[in-house]
């Protein structure tokens, strides 16, 4: 007992002598120079921003990166209020504005952000008042830049400073930070965020910098990791310039065979750097205010009746369900259809068809027949399995889930019991309550292009890490059961559309399209025109969905635009 | 009539004293009378502890183990707290059951230790105690509080230690989890796997040497994969844990802060309600954590001194009581108790000297807090009652 008495006692001793000769150390060896920094705490916390993380198109085209700009930063606890209201002058802010942003810190000795991104002329103003602005910095910091403005407003997205609320869901991020609000730069934030580096520096009584302080080392930023997307720049802005006409528009293109999104327009847009700067109120407003709702992602959330564009799949589920073959005719078109004692209108008078014609020359009226034999159920439930009415998972947050309607669909929107199978004929077109994205549209034909099968769409093909691919996130492979033969019936049609029907317009000469036209109505304003198709049609590569608001016939308006993109995309391939 | 140990008494009251001037210092009046309802309960746990027949506290250590067992598992579904589950709310009071662990599990191990003569290094002798300290251990990890469940450790080192295991065998039951805590950085795996090759080879047998470093590699070579498993916020929490200086945010400039305070004290201080670290705010958790830089910056290298020798003094005459007791159990219980709070005096001091990284660890006796205050004072009572008389 007593040698363990002795040597826990030793030990104890030991450590406590460890504990005061470090006391020792700190209290009179660096005593002098530590009462001198705590004189009046002069030391500063100098947070070093991490350059945030770039973003390439796939073939390496720089999208996003970040630049260097000015920013007056203000120091809570050495300043004071005749300073604070000559920079609101001087930034054309109001005073408050500059003391709300300082209260929540303000017993910090460290640099609080107020205004990024000034301009020259400003920083030559602040610089000249130097002597009677104290506590006030200009500083250089990273900030995002999108050098290609709107163009990737949509699918990048753009970043804002950090709210209160997600400040308080993630305490890793300081005030003012700025954080992904949607997009790319939402999904993969903590990724392209990197590490803020610090370094610690003593000041003189003046608040200027002594040097580094020798205690603490600094640590510097770590960068945040580059994301390569799956976007081809050249597609991207092809698909812009074609769409420029257009108020409201979307462009979706897709490789068939991996879900890897080429392109992704949505407009209207609007320009995401502006957030980045001192933003201009009017500009802000007209933005909010605009009814066309720039910020919204029409591509991969708003819902549009899919129209004729929607009949190849009820000709797939009519030939599963055997109630036709590819070659069987129903009662002749005449240009309308009656049933009970409404009026269904055919768009011209197609006589006699069979189910290929009917596709090659979007006849509503043998559509209108096969609507009245399928029931509502039968046909959400064929829907369910090209993953209509849910999210597709594509890798960007806000993604809409379009409208199936189903029997309780309809029982809560009308009351049950107060609707009809008459509605089922207006669902055969693609029109009434079905609504589908022009996403879900791409890969609904991607589905019949690649005989049944799809993959989750993604826009980040990989992140890499100092160089290094460190993630690189496949998408999921969904598979739709479907008869090969009438796959191929309705693949044989959608060929023959662009040939001799309804999508000759998207005709080119080097690459055979298939496709379908749409034209969805939208009383009491125009038609949306739309246009899906895949090429080559013998063996599909790449899929477009185009929408146009409010813009006319599909056959018109859409299909050319998916013929320029296929060129693109197969010009762009044999050039490399 | 019991007997007692003055020398300790009198230590106890000026650390307590201590501890209420420099929390009205630090934290003001609101704080001091706060601490003042805890003390008559933390003087009341003492008697108690005291006063009650050892016998009596000896035959109940298994229901008051399983009690707590129980309030720590309670914890987990109806406690409250910043990020974690570490407190049942009462009122505006709050009460840690953790503090509770730290003392029961002392009583249950030195029950259980003291039953056997002589403690082995085999799986018949070791399954018992470590499952004992485990069970608590793996409760408070789950609330998570790594900083408090790993003062558990020291505790049942030097028990094994004081019922006769080797220091070497005390140091290989150990060895997992170094080599786990390590396992988060080769640059600290590398050197601790050398030295742990160095002492097994000397000191074992062929076979045995290469087991142990065989063990030692698999729990170094698990945590990567443990962390590799969890999810990036989860990973960021563990190293925070294990590793809080990789963390540039907030924990340097704390460490920092507390260095100028202690070392702009100097050798008298700048007197006591003087302080100006303290004042301007600087300093988090300064009437907790922190207490002991606000202490350094007023009462500067001499009251430090004086803070320092008190407890040396306390944690002396409490392994002196385990020595010269004949009450085995006794024994064991002073040894583990005062293990505790020399632990924790030791790391909260070092950390806030910069020598350790900062981890939430109070003071004993000083540290404003009811929970902590009550647990250390029922402690000192558990000690006073075995230095009172043999038995």
């Amino acid at each position: 007992m007593k040698i363990r008495f002795r040597r826990l006692t030793q030990i104890g001793i030991a450590l406590f002598a460890l504990l005061f000769l470090r006391l020792g150390y700190l209290q009179v060896l660096r005593g002098v120079r530590y009462a001198r920094l705590s004189d009046r705490n002069r030391i500063r916390r100098i947070v070093l921003p991490a350059p945030r993380g770039k973003i390439f198109d796939r073939n390496g085209v720089l999208l996003a990166d970040t630049r260097p700009s000015w920013t007056v930063a203000v120091i809570p606890t050495e300043t004071n209020d005749s300073a604070l209201t000559l920079l609101s002058t001087i930034l054309n802010q109001p005073v408050e504005d500059i003391k709300r942003r300082l209260e929540p810190i303000a017993a910090f000795p460290a640099p609080v952000n107020i205004c990024r991104d000034v301009p020259l002329k400003t920083v030559a103003q602040i610089e000249e008042n130097n002597f009677r602005l104290p506590g006030v910095l200009v500083r250089v910091d990273p900030v995002r830049n999108y050098p290609y403005r709107n163009l990737y407003a949509h699918s990048i997205g753009y970043l804002g400073e950090i709210t209160e609320e997600e400040l308080s869901r993630d305490t890793s991020y300081r005030r003012l930070d700025y954080i992904g609000k949607t997009g790319i730069e939402a999904k993969y934030e903590r990724y392209l965020r990197g590490r803020d580096g610090f370094e610690f520096v003593e000041v003189d009584v003046r608040g200027r910098e002594i040097g580094p302080l020798l205690e603490k080392r600094p640590e510097p930023p770590i960068p945040g990791k580059d994301i390569h997307l799956t976007i081809d720049h050249r597609l991207q802005s092809l698909a812009y310039e074609l769409t420029a006409k257009y108020e409201r528009a979307a462009v979706v293109g897709i490789l068939v065979k991996t879900g890897e999104v080429l392109c992704l327009v949505s407009r209207p847009d609007f320009d995401p750097n502006i957030f980045l700067s001192p933003l201009n109120a009017a500009r802000w407003e007209s933005l909010v205010f605009n009814p066309s709702k720039p910020f919204f992602n029409r591509a991969i959330s708003s819902g549009y009746p899919p129209g004729s564009t929607f009949k190849p799949l009820v000709a797939l589920l009519a030939q599963e369900l055997g109630l036709v073959t590819p070659q069987t005719t129903l009662l002749p078109c005449s240009g309308v259809f009656r049933y009970g004692n409404r009026d269904f209108k055919c768009w011209s008078r197609h006589g006699r068809l069979n189910l290929l014609g009917a596709i090659e020359q979007s006849c509503n009226t043998y559509f209108y027949q096969l609507g009245m034999r399928i029931r509502v159920d039968t046909l959400a439930s064929f829907c369910e399995r090209f993953g209509l009415g849910r999210t597709t998972g594509i890798d960007i947050p806000g993604e809409g889930t379009g409208n199936i309607p189903s029997r309780d669909f309809l029982n809560r929107r009308y009351g049950k019991g107060k609707w009809t199978q008459g509605v089922m004929l207006n669902f055969a077109i693609g029109q009434g309550e079905i609504l589908l994205t022009p996403l879900q549209l791409a890969l609904a034909y991607a589905g019949i292009a690649n005989n049944g099968f799809y993959y989750q769409p993604r826009l980040v093909s990989h992140i890499d890490s100092a160089g290094r691919t460190i993630l690189c996130p496949g998408g999921e492979r969904f598979v739709i059961p479907l008869q090969q033969e009438a796959i191929n019936a309705v693949k044989r049609a959608l060929t023959r559309v662009v040939l001799y029907g309804t999508g000759r317009a998207a005709q080119i000469q080097e690459i055979t399209i298939a496709g379908k036209t749409g034209t969805a109505q939208n009383p009491p304003r125009p038609d949306h025109a739309l246009f899906v198709g895949y090429a080559p049609a013998e063996e599909p590569e790449v899929v477009f969905a185009v929408v146009c608001e409010n813009a006319g016939h599909g056959g018109a308006v859409a299909a050319p635009i998916v013929s320029e993109l296929v060129r693109a995309y197969f010009a762009n391939k044999t050039g490399q | 009539m019991k007997r007692l140990d003055f020398t300790l008494i009198v230590t106890l009251i000026l650390l307590l004293t201590i501890g209420l001037l420099a929390i009205y210092s630090s934290a003001g009046i609101r704080y001091l009378l706060r601490q003042l309802i805890f003390l008559p309960v933390g003087i009341a746990g003492l008697l108690i502890a005291f006063l009650a027949p050892r016998r009596f506290i000896y035959g109940l250590a298994d229901i008051l183990y399983a009690l707590t067992l129980i309030l720590l598992i309670a914890v987990l579904f109806v406690g409250t707290g910043p990020g974690a589950r570490r407190w049942f709310g009462i009122g505006s009071f709050t009460f840690q059951p953790s503090e509770l662990a730290k003392i029961t599990t002392v009583l249950m191990l030195a029950k259980y230790l003291g039953y056997r003569r002589e403690i082995r290094f085999n799986f018949k002798s070791l399954a018992g105690p470590i499952l004992l300290v485990l069970a608590p251990i793996l409760l408070i990890l789950a609330e998570p509080d790594l900083s408090t469940a790993l003062i558990f450790l020291p505790a049942f080192a030097a028990m094994l230690y004081w019922q006769g295991l080797r220091p070497l065998y005390i140091l290989l039951l150990f060895m997992p989890l170094f080599s786990f805590a390590a396992g988060f950085s080769l640059y600290l795996w590398v050197p601790f796997f050398i030295i742990l090759a160095v002492i097994v080879f000397i000191r074992l047998r062929l076979f045995r040497a290469i087991l142990a470093l065989g063990v030692g590699s698999v729990f170094g070579l698990l945590s990567p994969v443990v962390l590799s498993m969890l999810k990036d916020y989860q990973r960021a929490r563990i190293i925070g844990f294990f590793a809080p200086w990789f963390d540039p945010h907030g924990m340097g400039w704390n460490a920092i802060q507390s260095q100028i305070a202690i070392g702009s004290g100097r050798i008298l201080g700048k007197g006591y309600l003087r302080g100006t670290q303290k004042r301007l705010g600087f300093l988090p958790n300064r009437h907790t954590d922190f207490i002991f830089s606000a202490i350094a910056e007023e009462f500067g290298l001499l009251g430090c001194l004086v803070l320092l020798s008190l407890f040396a003094l306390l944690i002396y005459r409490i392994l002196r009581t385990a020595y010269q007791t004949r009450d085995q159990n006794g024994a064991l219980i002073c040894i583990g108790l005062g293990t505790m709070i020399g632990y924790q005096t030791f790391v909260n001091i070092a950390m806030l000297l910069g020598l350790l990284p900062i981890t939430g660890i109070p003071l004993p006796f000083i540290s404003y807090g009811g929970s902590s205050l009550f647990a250390s004072m029922v402690m000192l009572g558990l000690v006073l009652n075995v230095a009172s008389k043999p038995e």
